[in-house]
């Protein structure tokens, strides 16, 4: 039985068709996944799906037959259920108290927290969803988090359950225990659509791929009868060079070194417990370990938002310990992040504002206090056309950007900084194939130019791929050092994983 | 651009382009304007419901309100409502500009105070006042120069101190963490007391006098030019009107006001971007409240300089917190405050008339704070006009795709 079928969706934004004419059926039981670059139309359809759009044409169908969703109220009835890529978790609130929000089991007019915390717990059971209900949701890891919103949307009945990019946030291993919990779910006969732009996780636990390339479904393949390599394709309309060529540059003078540095992080603990390495001109060095292992500290160091509580940092051979991130810059800093939303751009401010953000108080950007917006003009103008980054209208706001523009955003303005040294913080996150590609190019760019570049990442095939050196992190220590072609990813993933660490090192 | 003609030209010596910023939503615009309708219908139906003729109420308050020319009043109304607006324009940029920078300066009031007591200092303090009598008579003809730097001083001294008012919440929020709203507000409390219950019954009364007459009065030559005799209006709705456009030009056209919106944009969120850009947030937000403070005591030199030439001891509460109303009906944009300015200004002038037919002049009031109310629902007023555009735009040319479905 089909438990799902659009026919002939599309969707019309202004001066934007995000969903041409797309019609595929989903079979009860079944895991569906859609695949397609940032901005190919995926959220949109699942948000049609799922009540949040209305589409401009076409129909829908649940269990065969035809619907009319208006909203997610009428989503909801038909027993559909999104797991949002951002979760919608209020963190002072108890896993049980988020879990029956909206719909509580009350006495009078009274929370029967008890009967609530029973029926989590039930549920949890009945699903084999470990969720401890009277944990405060705030204080539990990510992965822990996502179960929890499956949880809910299980409890409200539903039958189709909408995954949105769900790994995106997830650690390799909560990333594991997530495809459990999809095909346990399964194998209760729900029916999954799970939208994602990781090709390898959509080869390992879907059983139907559709792929959407600008708007257009490309088509629908069986798992069995495709491989990575033809998904990318059809994701991108040509082939994409997966492999990261290997070029050899002589390695320069030291840029940047640390000696037995100290950071604490914002709460006070100490995050970064004594690292040391450099980096030199014309090379990449690596930083692999899973997310929460002192990562972000320590690029908060290096860029100046925290200070470290004791050991050395020099960039150039200049102190900069104490120094703030504008005197970073000054000296040859430049940026890439991970948090393009919070971090990168500023969302409300258009491609051109935000393309010489950290040089506008340079010459011939402003003169004196005025700023030279014709200049500016030119100068994005420029840059838009030399890292294609779509739209293309320099009046555009940074937030209307999907997220691979927003990055060739990101690297146009700070490569375009004068630097030497280069901090690249997951620059390929939430990124798709076309983009990922992009990103690489530019690093092998940069190091062909004589750049110091540090590359902190989470995907180990990036990592091997691009460093010429790589720095295990764990627990806030470097635990390993190690060259690509001495290493494979199974190794790297257990000494990121604490596993078979000297206890010298550790100590 | 590609019409270079002389408008243009003439325009872009001041800076004014279309290309300063963003493109804006064109929303921004139609949303206060809808807002003031609805507020002027919503009100018909108020006064209707007290048993008054709302078209009679609305005749006397915009009638006299010095907007409409005519009428043997009009040019004393004009006037009138001309000086109370360049107050509310002057609080009102305060508090959009500190709005544009994302902090809530509530304390607009305690700086338009602060402005005003220093103006009055300088205007009746007998080494200036006395330099600058002595210069009035010295220049003869050219006496009115002796006049236009004295009110300068009192107003430049005035700004200064109301800057630096404001700037203490500014350090208290950047260095000690201190809620600018809580700052802000309780700095409104120690300036009101400061000069109420000390300055104005004590240092700065004249001895003779008794405890409720005020301070000194000002010098002649501290007081501003007037205009348009024989009317009161003086130079402050045109000196407010340069604060405007400095206002936008700091804004739109600088260095700094490119980093007080990026600050402003990304406030709740941390302001990482602008940080990760080499951005000294704690130095731009002192700087943005000691504009901010500047601007709310402008208005507090013009209340002396211009009306009472000396601070009385009556409550003069109420100039700051309309700011707060301005800035919002202005939708925070420079020229937006000046409309608003000048719409409030136009309704507190002509609702004295509505009394003299038994129709309490707390509807101008009730009108004011609706459009203040449906302006904080602009969400809600925004939903509505997007669904009306889209609803025209789809009646006008329906989506070929759902042509080719039916």
């Amino acid at each position: 039985m089909k438990a799902l079928e659009v026919r002939n969706i599309s969707k019309m934004f202004p001066g934007n068709l995000a969903n041409d004419n797309i019609s595929f059926s989903v079979e009860k039981g079944e895991i569906f996944a859609i695949v397609g670059e940032n901005g190919a139309g995926k959220s949109t359809l699942m948000n049609i799906i799922y009540g949040i759009y209305t589409p401009s044409g076409g129909d829908i169908l649940v269990n065969e037959n035809e619907v009319n969703i208006r909203s997610v109220e009428d989503a909801i009835k038909l027993r559909m259920g999104m797991v949002h890529q951002e979760f919608m978790l209020i963190p002072r609130f108890t896993v049980t108290q988020n879990i029956v929000i909206g719909d509580e089991p009350h006495k009078g007019i009274f929370l029967d927290y008890g009967r609530a915390v029973r029926e989590v717990r039930e549920l949890s059971e009945r699903v084999s969803l470990t969720v401890d209900a009277t944990a405060l949701a705030g204080d539990l890891p990510v992965g822990v988090q996502q179960r929890i919103e499956i949880l809910k949307v299980l409890r409200r009945g539903a039958e189709i359950l909408i995954f949105d990019e769900p790994t995106a946030v997830l650690t390799p291993e909560e990333t594991v225990e997530l495809f459990v919990t999809m095909r346990k779910l399964q194998a209760e006969g729900k029916t999954i659509l799970f939208i994602s732009h990781k090709l390898k996780e959509v080869m390992e636990i879907a059983d139907r791929i559709a792929v959407l390339r600008r708007g257009k479904l490309q088509g629908i393949v069986n798992k069995k009868d495709t491989n990575e390599e033809e998904l990318a394709r059809m994701m991108v309309g040509r082939n994409v060079v997966l492999e990261i060529p290997k070029i050899d540059v002589e390695v320069g003078a030291v840029a940047f070194a640390c000696h037995d540095l100290h950071v604490r992080n914002n709460r006070g603990y100490e995050a970064v417990k004594g690292m040391s390495f450099d980096v030199h001109g014309g090379e990449i060095v690596g930083i692999a370990g899973v997310q929460g292992n002192g990562q972000d500290e320590l690029v908060n160091a290096m860029i100046g938002f925290s200070h470290p509580v004791s050991g050395s940092m020099e960039l150039n051979g200049k102190n900069m310990r104490m120094v703030t991130t504008a005197q970073l810059r000054k000296e040859g800093m430049s940026y890439i992040t991970e948090d393009r939303a919070r971090r990168g751009l500023v969302m409300p401010y258009t491609v051109r504002e935000n393309s010489v953000m950290g040089q506008h108080l340079d010459r011939p950007f402003s003169r004196g206090i005025r700023m030279d917006y014709d200049k500016i003009g030119e100068f994005a103008e420029g840059k838009v056309k030399e890292y294609d980054i779509r739209p293309g209208d320099v009046y555009d706001t940074a937030g209307s950007l999907s997220g691979g523009n927003q990055q060739k955003l990101i690297l146009a303005r700070e490569l375009s900084m004068p630097h030497n040294f280069l901090i690249a913080s997951q620059p390929t996150r939430g990124l798709d194939v076309g983009a990922t590609e992009f990103v690489y190019r530019k690093l092998l760019e940069e190091k062909k130019a004589g750049k110091a570049i540090l590359l902190i990442s989470l995907e180990l095939s990036e990592i091997l791929g691009l460093s010429d050196r790589i720095l295990v992190m764990f627990e806030g220590r470097i635990v390993g050092e190690t060259t690509p072609d001495k290493t494979t990813e199974e190794a790297l993933g257990l000494l990121m994983l604490g596993v078979g660490i000297d206890e010298k090192v550790q100590s | 651009m590609s019409e270079s003609n002389f408008t243009t030209k003439f325009l872009k010596l001041f800076g004014i382009d279309n290309q300063g910023h963003s493109r804006r939503d064109y929303l921004n615009i139609w949303v206060p304007l809808i807002s003031v309708g609805l507020a002027l219908i919503l009100g018909m139906i108020v006064i209707a419901a007290s048993g008054r003729n709302p078209f009679q109420a609305y005749g006397l308050l915009f009638g006299d309100s010095g907007l409409i020319p005519g009428g043997p009043a009009w040019r004393r109304e004009f006037a009138e409502l001309l000086i109370k607006s360049a107050m509310y324009i002057a609080t009102g940029l305060s508090v959009a500009l500190a709005f544009k920078g994302g902090l809530f300066n509530i304390g607009a009031e305690g700086q338009f105070w602060v402005g005003a007591i220093v103006a009055t200092f300088f205007g009746y303090w007998s080494p200036v006042a006395h330099t600058f009598g002595a210069m009035y008579i010295a220049l003869g003809s050219f006496g009115w120069i002796a006049q236009l730097l004295h009110g300068a001083i009192c107003i430049i001294m005035g700004m200064l101190a109301g800057g630096a008012w404001a700037a203490v919440a500014g350090y208290l929020y950047v260095k000690r963490g201190v809620n600018i709203v809580i700052g802000t507000i309780m700095l409104n409390w120690i300036a009101w007391f400061l000069i109420t219950s000390w300055l104005v019954i004590g240092p700065m009364t004249p001895p003779s006098q008794t405890f409720t007459s005020g301070t000194f009065y000002v010098a002649d030559t501290a007081k501003l030019l007037r205009i348009m005799m024989p009317t009161r209006l003086n130079t402050s709705i045109l000196l407010v009107l340069l604060a405007a456009y400095a206002t936008w030009f700091l804004l739109y056209k600088t260095t700094i006001g490119y980093e007080i919106r990026a600050i402003g944009y990304t406030a709740n969120i941390g302001m990482e971007a602008p940080r990760a850009q080499g951005i000294n947030i704690s130095r731009r937000i002192m700087q943005l409240m000691f504009l901010s403070g500047a601007l709310a005591a402008l208005g507090g030199t013009f209340f002396i300089l211009g009306m009472q030439y000396q601070f009385p001891n009556t409550a003069i509460m109420g100039y700051g917190w309309t700011g707060i109303a301005i800035a919002l009906i202005g939708q925070s944009e420079p020229m937006g405050v000046v409309l608003a300015g000048l719409f409030i200004g136009a309704l507190r002038t002509g609702a004295t008339s509505m009394q003299v037919a038994n129709i309490p002049k707390t509807f101008s009031d009730i009108i004011e704070g609706m459009a203040v109310g449906f302006i904080a629902m602009q969400v809600a007023v925004r939903y509505y006009l997007v669904k009306i555009i889209q609803h025209r735009r789809a009646r006008r040319d329906p989506p070929a795709d759902q042509e080719a479905a039916a």
